[in-house]
Protein backbone atom coordinates (compact mmCIF):
# COMPACT_ATOMS: atom_id res chain seq x y z
CA UNK A 1 0.00 0.00 0.00
CA UNK A 2 2.56 2.26 0.82
CA UNK A 3 4.75 1.33 -1.89
CA UNK A 4 1.58 1.84 -3.95
CA UNK A 5 0.81 5.30 -3.26
CA UNK A 6 4.98 6.55 -3.53
CA UNK A 7 4.30 4.81 -7.49
CA UNK A 8 1.09 7.07 -7.72
CA UNK A 9 2.60 10.10 -6.39
CA UNK A 10 5.83 9.43 -7.94
CA UNK A 11 4.67 10.29 -11.76
CA UNK A 12 7.06 11.54 -14.09
CA UNK A 13 9.74 9.64 -12.37
CA UNK A 14 7.62 6.14 -12.93
CA UNK A 15 10.34 4.44 -14.58
CA UNK A 16 13.26 4.66 -11.50
CA UNK A 17 10.41 3.47 -9.36
CA UNK A 18 9.54 0.17 -11.20
CA UNK A 19 13.34 -0.73 -11.56
CA UNK A 20 13.79 -0.34 -8.11
CA UNK A 21 10.29 -2.21 -7.14
CA UNK A 22 10.82 -4.67 -9.98
CA UNK A 23 11.76 -8.10 -8.60
CA UNK A 24 11.92 -11.79 -10.22
CA UNK A 25 8.55 -12.81 -8.17
CA UNK A 26 5.37 -12.25 -10.07
CA UNK A 27 3.53 -9.57 -9.01
CA UNK A 28 5.98 -8.07 -7.18
CA UNK A 29 4.23 -4.49 -7.46
CA UNK A 30 2.11 -4.72 -4.71
CA UNK A 31 4.38 -7.06 -2.24
CA UNK A 32 5.02 -5.44 0.65
CA UNK A 33 8.45 -5.80 2.04
CA UNK A 34 8.58 -6.82 5.47
CA UNK A 35 11.50 -8.50 7.94
CA UNK A 36 10.15 -11.79 7.65
CA UNK A 37 10.35 -12.38 3.61
CA UNK A 38 13.28 -10.98 3.20
CA UNK A 39 16.15 -13.67 2.61
CA UNK A 40 18.62 -13.68 4.79
CA UNK A 41 21.78 -11.67 3.66
CA UNK A 42 24.44 -13.81 5.40
CA UNK A 43 23.17 -17.36 3.94
CA UNK A 44 23.72 -16.33 0.87
CA UNK A 45 26.25 -18.43 -0.85
CA UNK A 46 28.88 -16.14 -2.81
CA UNK A 47 30.07 -18.66 -5.04
CA UNK A 48 26.40 -18.32 -6.94
CA UNK A 49 25.98 -16.15 -9.74
CA UNK A 50 23.25 -13.43 -8.23
CA UNK A 51 20.66 -13.73 -10.93
CA UNK A 52 18.44 -10.52 -9.08
CA UNK A 53 19.25 -7.50 -9.55
CA UNK A 54 22.09 -5.44 -7.16
CA UNK A 55 19.34 -3.97 -4.86
CA UNK A 56 21.08 -5.35 -1.68
CA UNK A 57 23.90 -4.44 -0.20
CA UNK A 58 27.32 -6.41 -0.53
CA UNK A 59 27.82 -9.01 2.11
CA UNK A 60 30.20 -7.48 4.71
CA UNK A 61 31.75 -10.58 5.85
CA UNK A 62 32.12 -14.16 4.00
CA UNK A 63 30.75 -16.84 5.42
CA UNK A 64 32.33 -19.63 7.36
CA UNK A 65 30.78 -22.10 6.66
CA UNK A 66 32.24 -24.76 3.45
CA UNK A 67 28.59 -24.84 1.64
CA UNK A 68 24.80 -24.60 2.12
CA UNK A 69 24.36 -27.42 0.64
CA UNK A 70 26.42 -29.48 3.71
CA UNK A 71 25.83 -26.79 6.45
CA UNK A 72 22.20 -25.99 6.60
CA UNK A 73 20.55 -29.11 6.85
CA UNK A 74 16.44 -28.44 6.57
CA UNK A 75 14.54 -31.13 8.76
CA UNK A 76 13.83 -32.34 5.23
CA UNK A 77 16.80 -34.08 4.79
CA UNK A 78 16.77 -35.96 7.88
CA UNK A 79 17.04 -39.69 7.05
CA UNK A 80 14.66 -42.12 7.55
CA UNK A 81 11.83 -39.34 8.00
CA UNK A 82 9.48 -41.34 5.69
CA UNK A 83 9.57 -44.51 7.88
CA UNK A 84 6.49 -44.66 10.00
CA UNK A 85 7.17 -47.34 12.79
CA UNK A 86 3.19 -47.54 13.67
CA UNK A 87 2.33 -47.98 10.55
CA UNK A 88 0.79 -51.31 11.18
CA UNK A 89 -0.28 -51.15 14.75
CA UNK A 90 -1.28 -49.62 18.06
CA UNK A 91 0.24 -46.51 18.99
CA UNK A 92 2.35 -45.86 21.95
CA UNK A 93 -0.53 -44.36 23.86
CA UNK A 94 -2.54 -47.01 22.91
CA UNK A 95 0.19 -49.21 24.41
CA UNK A 96 0.73 -47.58 27.74
CA UNK A 97 -3.01 -47.55 28.33
CA UNK A 98 -3.88 -50.96 28.26
CA UNK A 99 -0.51 -51.96 29.97
CA UNK A 100 -1.49 -49.72 32.95
CA UNK A 101 -4.89 -50.64 32.91
CA UNK A 102 -3.99 -54.25 33.03
CA UNK A 103 -1.71 -53.59 36.03
CA UNK A 104 -4.21 -52.23 37.81
CA UNK A 105 -6.75 -54.80 37.69
CA UNK A 106 -4.16 -57.25 38.89
CA UNK A 107 -3.48 -54.85 41.66
CA UNK A 108 -7.01 -54.60 42.86
CA UNK A 109 -7.30 -58.45 42.12
CA UNK A 110 -4.44 -59.24 44.42
CA UNK A 111 -6.12 -56.66 47.60
CA UNK A 112 -9.19 -58.80 46.90
CA UNK A 113 -7.55 -61.73 47.03
CA UNK A 114 -5.58 -60.62 50.34
CA UNK A 115 -9.10 -59.18 51.80
CA UNK A 116 -9.99 -62.98 51.33
CA UNK A 117 -8.00 -64.77 53.93
CA UNK A 118 -8.12 -61.67 56.48
CA UNK A 119 -10.65 -61.40 59.15
CA UNK A 120 -13.44 -59.13 58.32
CA UNK A 121 -13.40 -55.77 59.68
CA UNK A 122 -17.33 -55.32 59.45
CA UNK A 123 -18.78 -54.92 63.13
CA UNK A 124 -22.43 -57.15 63.27
CA UNK A 125 -23.54 -53.80 64.91
CA UNK A 126 -27.02 -54.48 66.98
CA UNK A 127 -24.96 -57.71 68.08
CA UNK A 128 -21.34 -56.50 67.92
CA UNK A 129 -20.30 -53.43 69.17
CA UNK A 130 -17.19 -51.25 68.65
CA UNK A 131 -14.93 -49.96 71.84
CA UNK A 132 -16.16 -47.05 73.93
CA UNK A 133 -14.40 -44.77 75.55
CA UNK A 134 -14.44 -45.55 79.79
CA UNK A 135 -15.33 -41.19 79.58
CA UNK A 136 -17.66 -42.06 77.23
CA UNK A 137 -20.94 -39.93 78.16
CA UNK A 138 -24.48 -41.47 77.42
CA UNK A 139 -27.20 -42.06 78.73
CA UNK A 140 -28.02 -40.79 82.29
CA UNK A 141 -27.95 -42.67 85.89
CA UNK A 142 -28.90 -42.06 88.67
CA UNK A 143 -26.09 -44.70 91.56
CA UNK A 144 -26.62 -46.25 94.83
CA UNK A 145 -24.96 -47.23 97.79
CA UNK A 146 -24.25 -50.75 98.05
CA UNK A 147 -26.50 -50.62 100.56
CA UNK A 148 -29.45 -49.54 98.79
CA UNK A 149 -29.53 -45.84 99.70
CA UNK A 150 -29.63 -43.10 96.96
CA UNK A 151 -26.05 -41.37 96.81
CA UNK A 152 -27.80 -38.21 95.95
CA UNK A 153 -28.30 -35.47 98.85
CA UNK A 154 -30.29 -32.91 96.88
CA UNK A 155 -27.81 -30.28 96.51
CA UNK A 156 -28.94 -29.35 93.05
CA UNK A 157 -25.26 -28.69 91.92
CA UNK A 158 -25.70 -30.81 89.05
CA UNK A 159 -29.44 -28.37 88.62
CA UNK A 160 -27.44 -25.40 88.63
CA UNK A 161 -24.28 -26.22 86.50
CA UNK A 162 -26.27 -27.94 83.74
CA UNK A 163 -25.83 -25.39 80.58
CA UNK A 164 -29.22 -26.66 79.12
CA UNK A 165 -31.41 -26.18 81.67
CA UNK A 166 -32.29 -29.86 81.53
CA UNK A 167 -32.72 -30.94 85.01
CA UNK A 168 -35.18 -30.38 87.52
CA UNK A 169 -34.98 -30.95 91.02
CA UNK A 170 -37.48 -30.54 93.77
CA UNK A 171 -36.36 -32.02 97.38
CA UNK A 172 -37.71 -32.33 101.12
CA UNK A 173 -36.17 -33.24 103.99
CA UNK A 174 -36.90 -36.51 105.36
CA UNK A 175 -37.87 -37.56 108.61
CA UNK A 176 -34.58 -38.54 109.96
CA UNK A 177 -33.16 -35.43 108.88
CA UNK A 178 -31.65 -35.96 105.63
CA UNK A 179 -32.30 -33.86 102.53
CA UNK A 180 -33.76 -36.49 99.61
CA UNK A 181 -35.35 -36.16 96.34
CA UNK A 182 -38.67 -36.29 95.66
CA UNK A 183 -38.60 -35.31 92.08
CA UNK A 184 -35.33 -35.57 89.95
CA UNK A 185 -36.31 -34.93 86.19
CA UNK A 186 -34.17 -35.24 83.07
CA UNK A 187 -35.15 -33.77 79.94
CA UNK A 188 -32.93 -35.86 77.65
CA UNK A 189 -34.07 -33.67 74.28
CA UNK A 190 -32.47 -30.61 75.91
CA UNK A 191 -29.62 -32.70 77.38
CA UNK A 192 -26.10 -31.83 75.68
CA UNK A 193 -24.27 -34.53 77.12
CA UNK A 194 -21.47 -32.33 78.13
CA UNK A 195 -21.38 -34.20 81.50
CA UNK A 196 -20.96 -31.31 84.14
CA UNK A 197 -23.37 -32.43 85.91
CA UNK A 198 -21.46 -35.55 86.82
CA UNK A 199 -18.49 -33.08 87.60
CA UNK A 200 -20.40 -31.25 89.55
CA UNK A 201 -21.88 -33.92 91.63
CA UNK A 202 -19.84 -34.36 94.90
CA UNK A 203 -21.20 -37.63 95.74
CA UNK A 204 -21.32 -39.33 92.14
CA UNK A 205 -24.95 -39.91 91.82
CA UNK A 206 -25.49 -38.42 88.77
CA UNK A 207 -23.19 -40.08 86.41
CA UNK A 208 -23.63 -40.74 82.57
CA UNK A 209 -23.20 -44.16 80.85
CA UNK A 210 -21.71 -46.12 77.85
CA UNK A 211 -25.27 -46.42 77.02
CA UNK A 212 -25.92 -44.46 73.74
CA UNK A 213 -28.98 -46.95 72.56
CA UNK A 214 -32.35 -45.38 74.36
CA UNK A 215 -33.76 -44.18 71.29
CA UNK A 216 -37.56 -44.12 71.65
CA UNK A 217 -40.98 -43.92 69.51
CA UNK A 218 -42.58 -40.74 71.12
CA UNK A 219 -40.62 -37.81 72.12
CA UNK A 220 -42.71 -38.13 75.93
CA UNK A 221 -40.69 -40.97 76.77
CA UNK A 222 -37.49 -39.07 76.56
CA UNK A 223 -38.46 -37.30 79.44
CA UNK A 224 -36.69 -38.84 82.57
CA UNK A 225 -37.54 -39.32 86.12
CA UNK A 226 -36.39 -40.73 88.85
CA UNK A 227 -37.65 -44.18 88.86
CA UNK A 228 -36.08 -44.29 85.43
CA UNK A 229 -32.68 -43.23 86.36
CA UNK A 230 -31.89 -45.06 89.40
CA UNK A 231 -33.32 -48.31 87.62
CA UNK A 232 -30.37 -47.12 84.81
CA UNK A 233 -28.08 -46.78 87.84
CA UNK A 234 -28.89 -50.00 88.93
CA UNK A 235 -28.80 -52.10 85.66
CA UNK A 236 -25.17 -50.22 84.76
CA UNK A 237 -24.06 -50.62 88.18
CA UNK A 238 -20.47 -52.16 87.65
CA UNK A 239 -19.68 -51.04 84.47
CA UNK A 240 -20.18 -47.11 86.17
CA UNK A 241 -17.84 -48.60 89.15
CA UNK A 242 -15.57 -49.73 87.08
CA UNK A 243 -15.43 -46.62 84.36
CA UNK A 244 -15.01 -44.50 87.47
CA UNK A 245 -11.44 -42.91 87.90
CA UNK A 246 -9.67 -44.30 91.26
CA UNK A 247 -6.37 -42.85 91.18
CA UNK A 248 -3.28 -42.02 92.43
CA UNK A 249 -3.68 -38.53 94.66
CA UNK A 250 -1.74 -35.74 92.19
CA UNK A 251 -1.68 -32.95 93.94
CA UNK B 1 -10.93 -75.78 106.12
CA UNK B 2 -9.76 -72.55 107.49
CA UNK B 3 -10.33 -71.38 110.97
CA UNK B 4 -12.88 -68.71 111.30
CA UNK B 5 -10.23 -66.05 112.63
CA UNK B 6 -7.69 -66.32 109.57
CA UNK B 7 -9.73 -66.81 107.05
CA UNK B 8 -11.26 -63.58 108.65
CA UNK B 9 -7.67 -62.05 108.74
CA UNK B 10 -7.16 -63.03 105.13
CA UNK B 11 -10.49 -61.80 104.04
CA UNK B 12 -9.62 -58.32 105.60
CA UNK B 13 -8.99 -55.24 103.38
CA UNK B 14 -5.23 -54.51 105.08
CA UNK B 15 -4.16 -58.42 104.32
CA UNK B 16 -5.40 -58.29 101.00
CA UNK B 17 -4.03 -54.71 100.22
CA UNK B 18 -0.60 -56.24 101.68
CA UNK B 19 -0.57 -58.98 99.18
CA UNK B 20 -1.28 -56.80 96.50
CA UNK B 21 1.81 -55.53 97.12
CA UNK B 22 4.03 -52.75 94.87
CA UNK B 23 1.60 -52.79 91.98
CA UNK B 24 1.60 -49.64 89.80
CA UNK B 25 -0.20 -46.65 92.06
CA UNK B 26 -0.93 -44.57 88.93
CA UNK B 27 -3.63 -45.22 86.28
CA UNK B 28 -4.83 -48.36 88.20
CA UNK B 29 -8.73 -48.96 87.73
CA UNK B 30 -11.18 -50.51 90.42
CA UNK B 31 -14.44 -51.74 90.80
CA UNK B 32 -15.39 -48.85 92.94
CA UNK B 33 -18.05 -50.82 95.15
CA UNK B 34 -16.91 -54.37 96.33
CA UNK B 35 -19.36 -55.66 98.94
CA UNK B 36 -17.15 -54.44 102.01
CA UNK B 37 -18.16 -50.79 100.73
CA UNK B 38 -20.63 -49.10 102.72
CA UNK B 39 -22.57 -46.23 102.12
CA UNK B 40 -23.98 -43.80 104.59
CA UNK B 41 -25.04 -46.49 106.82
CA UNK B 42 -21.07 -47.32 107.33
CA UNK B 43 -19.11 -44.24 106.47
CA UNK B 44 -16.15 -45.21 107.65
CA UNK B 45 -15.80 -48.64 105.55
CA UNK B 46 -16.21 -46.19 102.44
CA UNK B 47 -13.69 -43.99 103.51
CA UNK B 48 -11.31 -46.78 104.36
CA UNK B 49 -12.14 -47.97 100.90
CA UNK B 50 -11.29 -45.05 99.00
CA UNK B 51 -8.07 -44.17 100.91
CA UNK B 52 -6.55 -47.68 100.23
CA UNK B 53 -7.63 -46.79 96.77
CA UNK B 54 -6.48 -43.72 96.09
CA UNK B 55 -3.79 -43.64 98.65
CA UNK B 56 -2.43 -46.59 99.39
CA UNK B 57 0.52 -44.81 101.70
CA UNK B 58 -1.89 -43.67 103.95
CA UNK B 59 -3.90 -46.87 104.30
CA UNK B 60 -0.53 -48.39 105.71
CA UNK B 61 0.27 -45.78 107.85
CA UNK B 62 -3.07 -45.92 109.27
CA UNK B 63 -2.82 -49.33 110.60
CA UNK B 64 -0.45 -48.00 112.94
CA UNK B 65 -2.89 -45.82 114.53
CA UNK B 66 -4.35 -46.36 118.06
CA UNK B 67 -7.46 -48.51 116.98
CA UNK B 68 -10.04 -46.16 118.15
CA UNK B 69 -8.59 -43.29 116.36
CA UNK B 70 -7.66 -44.91 112.98
CA UNK B 71 -11.48 -44.45 112.04
CA UNK B 72 -10.54 -40.54 112.65
CA UNK B 73 -7.56 -40.51 111.03
CA UNK B 74 -9.18 -42.32 107.81
CA UNK B 75 -12.11 -39.86 107.67
CA UNK B 76 -9.67 -36.94 107.97
CA UNK B 77 -7.41 -38.62 104.97
CA UNK B 78 -10.23 -39.44 103.00
CA UNK B 79 -11.59 -35.78 102.84
CA UNK B 80 -7.75 -34.66 101.93
CA UNK B 81 -7.78 -37.10 99.04
CA UNK B 82 -11.22 -35.97 98.14
CA UNK B 83 -10.60 -32.02 98.06
CA UNK B 84 -7.26 -32.93 96.31
CA UNK B 85 -8.62 -34.59 93.70
CA UNK B 86 -11.51 -32.34 92.57
CA UNK B 87 -9.40 -30.68 90.45
CA UNK B 88 -8.68 -33.83 88.31
CA UNK B 89 -12.24 -34.94 88.12
CA UNK B 90 -13.39 -31.47 86.66
CA UNK B 91 -13.14 -30.03 83.67
CA UNK B 92 -13.63 -26.04 84.40
CA UNK B 93 -13.12 -23.83 87.45
CA UNK B 94 -16.66 -23.13 88.34
CA UNK B 95 -17.46 -26.93 88.80
CA UNK B 96 -14.24 -26.82 91.13
CA UNK B 97 -15.36 -23.75 93.25
CA UNK B 98 -18.84 -25.33 93.53
CA UNK B 99 -17.57 -28.79 94.63
CA UNK B 100 -15.41 -26.38 97.37
CA UNK B 101 -18.57 -24.42 97.81
CA UNK B 102 -19.96 -27.74 98.99
CA UNK B 103 -17.38 -28.99 101.23
CA UNK B 104 -17.37 -25.15 103.06
CA UNK B 105 -21.27 -26.08 104.21
CA UNK B 106 -20.81 -29.49 104.74
CA UNK B 107 -17.75 -28.13 106.89
CA UNK B 108 -20.42 -25.48 108.22
CA UNK B 109 -22.94 -28.07 108.76
CA UNK B 110 -20.51 -30.23 110.76
CA UNK B 111 -19.80 -27.58 112.88
CA UNK B 112 -23.89 -27.59 113.89
CA UNK B 113 -23.71 -31.27 113.94
CA UNK B 114 -25.77 -31.30 111.06
CA UNK B 115 -23.21 -32.46 108.70
CA UNK B 116 -24.81 -33.57 104.61
CA UNK B 117 -25.65 -37.45 103.82
CA UNK B 118 -21.83 -37.87 102.55
CA UNK B 119 -20.17 -40.74 103.26
CA UNK B 120 -16.97 -38.51 104.14
CA UNK B 121 -19.19 -35.57 105.53
CA UNK B 122 -20.57 -37.84 107.93
CA UNK B 123 -17.30 -39.85 108.69
CA UNK B 124 -15.21 -36.31 109.16
CA UNK B 125 -18.08 -35.09 111.76
CA UNK B 126 -17.66 -38.27 114.01
CA UNK B 127 -13.73 -37.71 114.00
CA UNK B 128 -14.74 -33.97 114.66
CA UNK B 129 -17.06 -34.69 117.90
CA UNK B 130 -14.63 -37.30 118.72
CA UNK B 131 -11.33 -35.69 119.08
CA UNK B 132 -12.32 -31.78 119.40
CA UNK B 133 -10.65 -31.02 116.07
CA UNK B 134 -10.38 -27.24 114.65
CA UNK B 135 -12.90 -26.49 112.39
CA UNK B 136 -9.98 -23.42 111.41
CA UNK B 137 -7.43 -25.95 110.22
CA UNK B 138 -10.18 -27.70 107.75
CA UNK B 139 -11.51 -24.99 106.65
CA UNK B 140 -7.72 -23.67 105.55
CA UNK B 141 -7.30 -26.91 103.49
CA UNK B 142 -10.64 -26.25 101.68
CA UNK B 143 -9.48 -22.53 101.03
CA UNK B 144 -6.13 -23.84 99.72
CA UNK B 145 -7.40 -26.02 97.37
CA UNK B 146 -9.94 -23.15 95.91
CA UNK B 147 -6.95 -21.31 95.53
CA UNK B 148 -5.45 -24.40 93.60
CA UNK B 149 -7.87 -24.13 91.16
CA UNK B 150 -7.32 -20.71 90.16
CA UNK B 151 -3.27 -20.56 90.11
CA UNK B 152 -2.44 -24.59 89.70
CA UNK B 153 1.31 -23.46 88.94
CA UNK B 154 3.49 -21.59 90.80
CA UNK B 155 5.53 -18.49 90.02
CA UNK B 156 7.71 -18.78 93.06
CA UNK B 157 9.10 -21.31 95.61
CA UNK B 158 7.34 -19.52 98.27
CA UNK B 159 4.01 -19.06 97.42
CA UNK B 160 4.20 -22.94 96.56
CA UNK B 161 6.09 -23.47 100.05
CA UNK B 162 2.87 -21.40 101.87
CA UNK B 163 0.46 -23.67 99.78
CA UNK B 164 1.97 -26.89 100.99
CA UNK B 165 1.74 -25.45 104.60
CA UNK B 166 -1.78 -25.14 104.19
CA UNK B 167 -2.95 -28.43 102.66
CA UNK B 168 0.03 -31.27 103.90
CA UNK B 169 1.33 -29.32 106.86
CA UNK B 170 -2.26 -28.72 107.97
CA UNK B 171 -3.49 -32.51 107.68
CA UNK B 172 -0.22 -33.09 110.01
CA UNK B 173 -1.72 -30.77 112.37
CA UNK B 174 -4.98 -32.27 112.60
CA UNK B 175 -3.27 -35.38 112.92
CA UNK B 176 -1.58 -34.29 115.73
CA UNK B 177 -4.67 -32.56 117.35
CA UNK B 178 -6.61 -36.40 116.39
CA UNK B 179 -3.84 -37.23 118.88
CA UNK B 180 -3.98 -34.49 121.18
CA UNK B 181 -0.51 -33.51 120.78
CA UNK B 182 -0.91 -30.31 119.23
CA UNK B 183 0.07 -28.14 122.16
CA UNK B 184 3.96 -29.22 121.00
CA UNK B 185 5.51 -26.74 119.68
CA UNK B 186 8.41 -28.51 118.59
CA UNK B 187 6.23 -31.43 117.28
CA UNK B 188 3.83 -28.86 115.05
CA UNK B 189 7.34 -27.11 114.01
CA UNK B 190 8.22 -30.34 112.78
CA UNK B 191 5.34 -31.14 111.38
CA UNK B 192 5.18 -28.05 109.41
CA UNK B 193 8.35 -28.99 107.28
CA UNK B 194 7.54 -32.66 106.68
CA UNK B 195 4.58 -31.34 105.18
CA UNK B 196 6.61 -29.05 102.75
CA UNK B 197 8.29 -31.72 101.60
CA UNK B 198 5.56 -34.36 101.45
CA UNK B 199 3.94 -31.44 99.42
CA UNK B 200 7.09 -31.09 97.25
CA UNK B 201 7.16 -34.63 97.23
CA UNK B 202 3.48 -35.65 95.59
CA UNK B 203 4.21 -32.55 93.21
CA UNK B 204 7.29 -34.41 92.08
CA UNK B 205 5.47 -37.88 92.05
CA UNK B 206 2.79 -36.45 89.24
CA UNK B 207 5.62 -34.31 87.48
CA UNK B 208 4.67 -37.27 84.35
CA UNK B 209 0.83 -36.92 85.01
CA UNK B 210 0.81 -33.01 85.13
CA UNK B 211 3.50 -33.04 82.25
CA UNK B 212 1.12 -34.82 80.26
CA UNK B 213 -1.66 -32.60 81.05
CA UNK B 214 0.28 -29.75 79.90
CA UNK B 215 0.69 -28.19 83.61
CA UNK B 216 4.76 -27.28 85.27
CA UNK B 217 4.28 -27.88 88.67
CA UNK B 218 7.74 -26.85 89.25
CA UNK B 219 7.97 -23.02 90.20
CA UNK B 220 8.92 -21.04 87.38
CA UNK B 221 11.65 -19.47 89.44
CA UNK B 222 12.98 -22.86 89.43
CA UNK B 223 13.00 -24.36 85.79
CA UNK B 224 14.12 -20.58 84.43
CA UNK B 225 17.40 -21.16 86.59
CA UNK B 226 17.94 -24.13 84.40
CA UNK B 227 16.80 -22.65 81.19
CA UNK B 228 14.08 -25.52 81.31
CA UNK B 229 11.46 -24.66 78.38
CA UNK B 230 7.93 -25.94 79.32
CA UNK B 231 6.89 -27.07 75.65
CA UNK B 232 9.79 -29.06 75.95
CA UNK B 233 8.99 -31.10 78.98
CA UNK B 234 6.14 -31.67 77.93
CA UNK B 235 7.22 -33.01 74.14
CA UNK B 236 9.85 -34.72 75.50
CA UNK B 237 9.28 -35.30 79.01
CA UNK B 238 12.91 -36.57 80.62
CA UNK B 239 14.80 -35.82 77.91
CA UNK B 240 13.91 -31.70 77.97
CA UNK B 241 17.12 -29.99 78.40
CA UNK B 242 17.50 -28.99 81.87
CA UNK B 243 14.78 -30.52 83.38
CA UNK B 244 16.77 -32.62 85.53
CA UNK B 245 18.71 -30.16 87.22
CA UNK B 246 15.39 -28.46 88.14
CA UNK B 247 13.97 -31.13 89.46
CA UNK B 248 17.14 -32.37 91.39
CA UNK B 249 17.05 -28.76 93.26
CA UNK B 250 13.16 -28.79 93.76
CA UNK B 251 13.85 -32.07 95.55
CA UNK B 252 16.17 -30.64 97.28
CA UNK B 253 14.22 -28.14 98.77
CA UNK B 254 11.80 -31.02 99.85
CA UNK B 255 15.13 -32.80 101.15
CA UNK B 256 15.64 -30.02 103.48
CA UNK B 257 12.72 -29.80 104.91
CA UNK B 258 12.54 -33.11 105.60
CA UNK B 259 15.74 -33.33 107.34
CA UNK B 260 14.73 -30.01 109.22
CA UNK B 261 11.74 -32.31 110.19
CA UNK B 262 13.61 -35.25 111.07
CA UNK B 263 16.19 -33.18 112.89
CA UNK B 264 14.08 -31.82 115.65
CA UNK B 265 12.59 -35.23 115.91
CA UNK B 266 16.22 -36.69 116.94
CA UNK B 267 15.31 -35.67 120.79
CA UNK B 268 12.31 -37.06 121.58
CA UNK B 269 9.32 -38.07 119.97
CA UNK B 270 6.74 -39.05 122.14
CA UNK B 271 5.15 -43.11 121.21
CA UNK B 272 2.18 -41.18 120.51
CA UNK B 273 3.22 -38.91 118.06
CA UNK B 274 4.97 -41.89 116.08
CA UNK B 275 1.91 -42.63 113.62
CA UNK B 276 1.84 -39.05 112.38
CA UNK B 277 5.82 -39.17 111.83
CA UNK B 278 5.25 -41.84 109.71
CA UNK B 279 4.38 -39.58 107.09
CA UNK B 280 7.79 -39.25 106.55
CA UNK B 281 8.48 -42.57 105.25
CA UNK B 282 7.03 -42.33 102.06
CA UNK B 283 8.68 -39.16 101.34
CA UNK B 284 11.75 -40.27 102.24
CA UNK B 285 11.55 -43.27 100.07
CA UNK B 286 10.47 -41.62 97.36
CA UNK B 287 13.28 -39.30 97.38
CA UNK B 288 15.67 -41.88 97.70
CA UNK B 289 14.69 -43.99 94.81
CA UNK B 290 14.86 -40.17 93.06
CA UNK B 291 18.40 -40.44 93.56
CA UNK B 292 18.90 -43.74 92.75
CA UNK B 293 17.46 -42.30 89.34
CA UNK B 294 19.68 -39.90 88.77
CA UNK B 295 16.84 -37.41 89.45
CA UNK B 296 14.86 -38.23 86.10
CA UNK B 297 11.07 -37.59 87.39
CA UNK B 298 9.85 -39.83 84.18
CA UNK B 299 11.88 -42.83 84.84
CA UNK B 300 9.52 -45.59 84.84
CA UNK B 301 10.97 -47.04 88.18
CA UNK B 302 9.78 -44.26 89.75
CA UNK B 303 6.02 -44.88 89.06
CA UNK B 304 5.14 -47.81 90.96
CA UNK B 305 4.75 -47.52 94.96
CA UNK B 306 8.02 -50.05 95.49
CA UNK B 307 8.64 -53.31 97.27
CA UNK B 308 10.07 -51.51 100.27
CA UNK B 309 7.47 -49.23 101.68
CA UNK B 310 5.19 -51.58 104.13
CA UNK B 311 9.07 -52.72 105.17
CA UNK B 312 9.91 -49.20 105.60
CA UNK B 313 6.73 -48.24 107.55
CA UNK B 314 6.53 -50.97 109.82
CA UNK B 315 10.50 -50.71 110.94
CA UNK B 316 10.17 -47.31 111.44
CA UNK B 317 7.37 -47.48 113.44
CA UNK B 318 9.17 -49.79 115.82
CA UNK B 319 12.41 -48.47 115.78
CA UNK B 320 10.90 -44.93 116.53
CA UNK B 321 13.47 -44.04 113.50
CA UNK B 322 12.20 -42.24 109.98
Amino acid sequence: MTLLRALVAAGPSARVVATRVATPRTSALLARRLISTTPCRHAVDPNLKRTEPGDYLPDPVAPRSPGIKTAMLSAADEPGKDFDPYKDGPSAIDKAVHLFFFTEIIRGMWIVLEQVFRPPYTIMYPFEKGPLSPRFRGEHALRRYPSGEERCIACKLCEAICPAQAITIESEARLDGSRRTTRYDIDMTKCIYCGFCQEACPVDAIVETQNQEFSTETREELMYNKEKLLANGDAAEAEIAANLQADHVYR
Amino acid sequence: MLRPTFRRLLNSPSTKALFRGDALAVHRRYMATNAEEGGIQDPATYCSDLVRKRDYESFLISQFWPRDLREHFIALRAFYVELASVQESVSNITLGKMRMQFWRDALKGIADGRPPRHPIALALGRACQAANLQTYHLKRIVDARDAELDTPAHMTLDSLTSHAESTSSTFLYLQLSLLSLSASSTLSHAASHLGVAQGITTLLRALPYHASQGRMVIPAEITARHGVSQEEVFRKGGQAKGIEDAVFEFATVANDNLQTSLEMLKTEVPGRARPVFLNAVPTRLYLERLEAANFDAFNPSLHGRGWQLPWRIWSSYYRGRF
